[in-house]
């Protein structure tokens, strides 16, 4: 049993993380300066899953654990595709999903970004030319980035964003010159 | 219920009756008999075998096994370590075995699907995992189909959408949700009919990630597959490529070197302990508990990065192969993995104990989302989730694989049935994963982890326990090459239980039972 006397009185101690992960912390760094000048503080992103095999959501999933923790480089994931400034696609597009898939990505507003996580997602991988399938997300809407791998890291993934937020960067220099 | 002799298969004969001769049944290389029946001694067959307690575990449809009919129809039946398949000759149309057996509904259903069987008496006839924009009559797993792009139907008629179940009475509506959801998840559809807060009935509907699979395997070298079988859902990759390189090696006769199949079960228990960490992190964040979600989250990433350093995939990809384990992990690799697990173990301790003495927690899980133990033949309910409504069933124990007859995992059933039982079922064999994982790391013999030899053809059935429950894989192949990857993994039964663990639940309290339960869309969907 947690004693909650004994925690109100004991002395407050602020520990550091059990395993500093000077990679992440970089990268984290770095976006969070390009997330601040380009996406005015914040990168909304809404994650859509058209047919992986589960790994790429688990990683992404990740990116929200105490290890990376994204949300304090200013990453958060939104609950509606309405609030989002990046649609994240795991998976080939499959047939039963592209009705979704296409609802999902008119739902959000202008002017949006799409980022392909994993092989699948990418060419349509395995499943490229097979009946269940349209292929890679780029099938369907316009892709601004692939994040390659089988699944890709999370720190790949952080990477993968700070190559969209240079971009989104230099999309919007063009436009207002 | 009388007990059956363990070995030889004159049980068949003691069950079913005289006409079944020894020359009818054939032996399997996993154990199993497989007997060809005509469809009239069908469903006698069946309804002995439903009073003697038996599950279906699996019903699927083979194209060209037979001389005498275009497909062949494979009704899998278990009980305990017999497994019996009752093979039917199939032109067009066959029975239903529903009524007796509700897991068959969705097995039959799928095989409508993909090969165009028709079902005679059964109570759902809705296309399965061929949503509404697939043509009629298509069936891709029938051989004259090649596997190509389909040409598909857009812009469906509200008239042509998939028919849920509808719910009349007043004060009755219906709440949608899905496929795409609010969280980080996979794409599935659950139709609530909601009384006040209550929900009075849930229809899921799944197969929104269905990629062919099983089609994919078709005609590919039996090596070559590996990618595919890990494929069917990334988080039990081992345990799917276990299942499919074990049936490629009873095919074959390969024996698998004792290192190898050690290697294999350290990797098997630590994709377990992920699973299992996992799902107890989702179902605090599930109930808005961060302090003890933390605890699970960052164990289970220091787990991941362990695998990593294992495998060099943070998802164990890539390492099992045909006759072994493609490269050894040194046994200094291991023993830092039980240093690692020895300080895990200590902390994971603690957050049991942070978890299961809030009240709040406790008020969440208990009594939530109870799933009785009378559903679990019928439905064949498999897995933690059996075993914490008093099931006892663990394949590792009933049909022990590779070294598992040496280190049979203890089987600790809880019977209330409810989330808390299965957090705490979860609990326990993460324990229980990580006492035999050190076992194993002492006990491991040196030698080869791989063995080379040809394929030979042939089939059989193969059964592995994943993290979710057994999964099952059966393989035939001609020629060298794969003739029928059939899947069936353990979300894919499980998968009905839920409709009827959140009967009399709100609809708040919708996802903690969805996680508790742990299904993989993926795995299911194909």
């Amino acid at each position: 049993m947690v004693n909650a006397i004994t925690c109100l009185f004991r002395k407050k101690v602020t520990s550091g993380s059990a395993v500093p992960d000077d990679e992440i912390e970089s990268i984290g760094r770095e976006l969070r300066c390009e997330i601040d000048r380009v996406f005015g503080h914040s990168l909304a992103i809404r994650e859509l899953d058209t047919g992986s095999d589960n790994a790429a959501e688990i990683e992404i999933n990740t990116l929200t654990n105490p290890f990376y923790d994204a949300e304090r480089f200013g990453i958060s994931f939104v609950a509606s595709p309405r609030h989002a400034d990046v649609l994240m696609i795991t998976g080939a597009i499959t047939h039963n999903m592209a009705v979704a898939a296409q609802k999902t990505y008119d739902a959000m507003p202008s002017p949006k970004f799409v980022v392909a996580v994993g092989d699948d997602a990418c060419t349509g991988g395995i499943f490229k030319g097979t009946y269940g399938v349209l292929g890679g997300a780029e099938t369907l809407f316009p892709i601004d980035l692939k994040i390659a791998g089988n699944p890709p890291s999370p720190a790949q993934i952080l990477t993968g964003l700070l190559a969209l937020m240079k971009k989104a960067d230099g999309t919007r220099q063009q436009q207002s010159p | 219920m009388a007990a059956l002799p363990d070995t030889g298969n004159s049980w068949i004969r003691e069950l079913l009756g005289p006409s079944f001769a020894d020359e009818r049944i054939i032996n399997g290389p996993a154990h199993e008999y497989y007997v060809p029946v005509e469809e009239h001694e069908f469903m006698p067959a069946a309804e002995t075998l439903s009073l003697h307690k038996f599950v279906l575990i699996s019903l699927f449809a083979v194209e060209g096994f037979s001389d005498r009919a275009p497909c062949s129809l494979f009704s899998v039946f278990e009980r305990k370590q017999h497994v019996l398949v009752l093979i039917r000759d199939v032109d067009g149309n066959a029975a239903s075995v529903a009524g007796l057996f509700p897991a068959a509904s969705w097995f039959e259903r799928e095989c409508h699907d993909g090969f165009g069987i028709r079902f005679d008496g059964s109570f759902d006839t809705r296309r399965l995992f061929l949503h509404e924009c697939y043509p009629e009559e298509f069936h891709p797993l029938k051989k004259s189909f090649h596997n190509q792009p389909v040409e598909v139907k857009t812009g469906i008629l509200p008239k042509n959408e998939y028919p849920f179940r509808v719910v009349h009475g007043e004060g009755v509506y219906q709440v949608p949700v899905g496929p795409v959801h609010a969280g980080i998840i996979e794409p599935g559809h659950f139709r609530f009919s909601v009384i006040g807060e209550t929900i009075f009935n849930l229809e899921v509907r799944m197969f929104y990630k269905h990629r062919g699979i099983e089609k994919l395997a078709e005609g590919r070298l039996p090596a070559d597959c590996l990618g595919i079988a890990e494929t069917v859902s990334g988080d039990e990759s081992v345990a799917n490529a276990t299942a499919f390189c074990m049936a490629v090696e009873k095919i074959s006769q390969i024996a698998v070197p004792d290192r190898a199949w050690y290697l294999r079960t350290i990797l098997l228990e630590m994709e377990r302990i992920v699973s299992h960490l996992n799902d107890q992190a989702g179902m605090l964040v599930d109930i808005a508990f961060p302090l003890g979600a933390n605890q699970f989250s960052v164990l289970r990433e220091e787990c991941v990065r362990s695998n990593a350093l294992l495998t060099g995939s943070r998802f164990l990809k890539n390492r099992i192969c045909i006759g072994g384990v493609s490269q050894d992990i040194s046994n200094s690799t291991l023993s830092g993995l039980v240093d690692f697990l020895k300080q895990f173990r200590k902390r994971y301790k603690v957050g049991l104990k942070i978890v299961l003495s809030t009240t709040s927690v406790i008020d969440r899980f208990a009594t939530t989302g109870v799933i009785k133990k009378s559903l679990l033949r019928p439905l064949n309910i498999t897995g933690p989730v059996a075993r914490a409504s008093g099931g006892t069933v663990d394949v590792r124990a009933n049909h022990p694989y590779g070294i598992y007859d040496r280190y049979a995992p203890p089987v600790r059933p809880l019977r209330d049935g409810d989330v808390l039982s299965r957090f705490t079922v979860k609990a326990a064999e993460i324990m229980d994963s990580a006492d035999l994982i050190e076992r194993l790391v002492a006990e491991i013999p040196d030698g080869e982890v791989c063995s080379s030899a040809p394929v030979k053809d042939g089939y059989t059935i193969s059964m592995v326990e994943a993290a979710r429950g057994q999964n099952l894989c059966w393989v035939r192949i001609r020629n060298g090459r794969i003739d029928r990857y059939k899947v069936r993994t353990a979300s894919f039964c499980n998968w009905l239980a839920i409709e009827h663990a959140v009967q009399g639940n709100i609809i708040a309290d919708f996802p903690v039972i969805n996680k508790s339960m742990n299904l993989s869309y993926a795995g299911t969907d194909l």
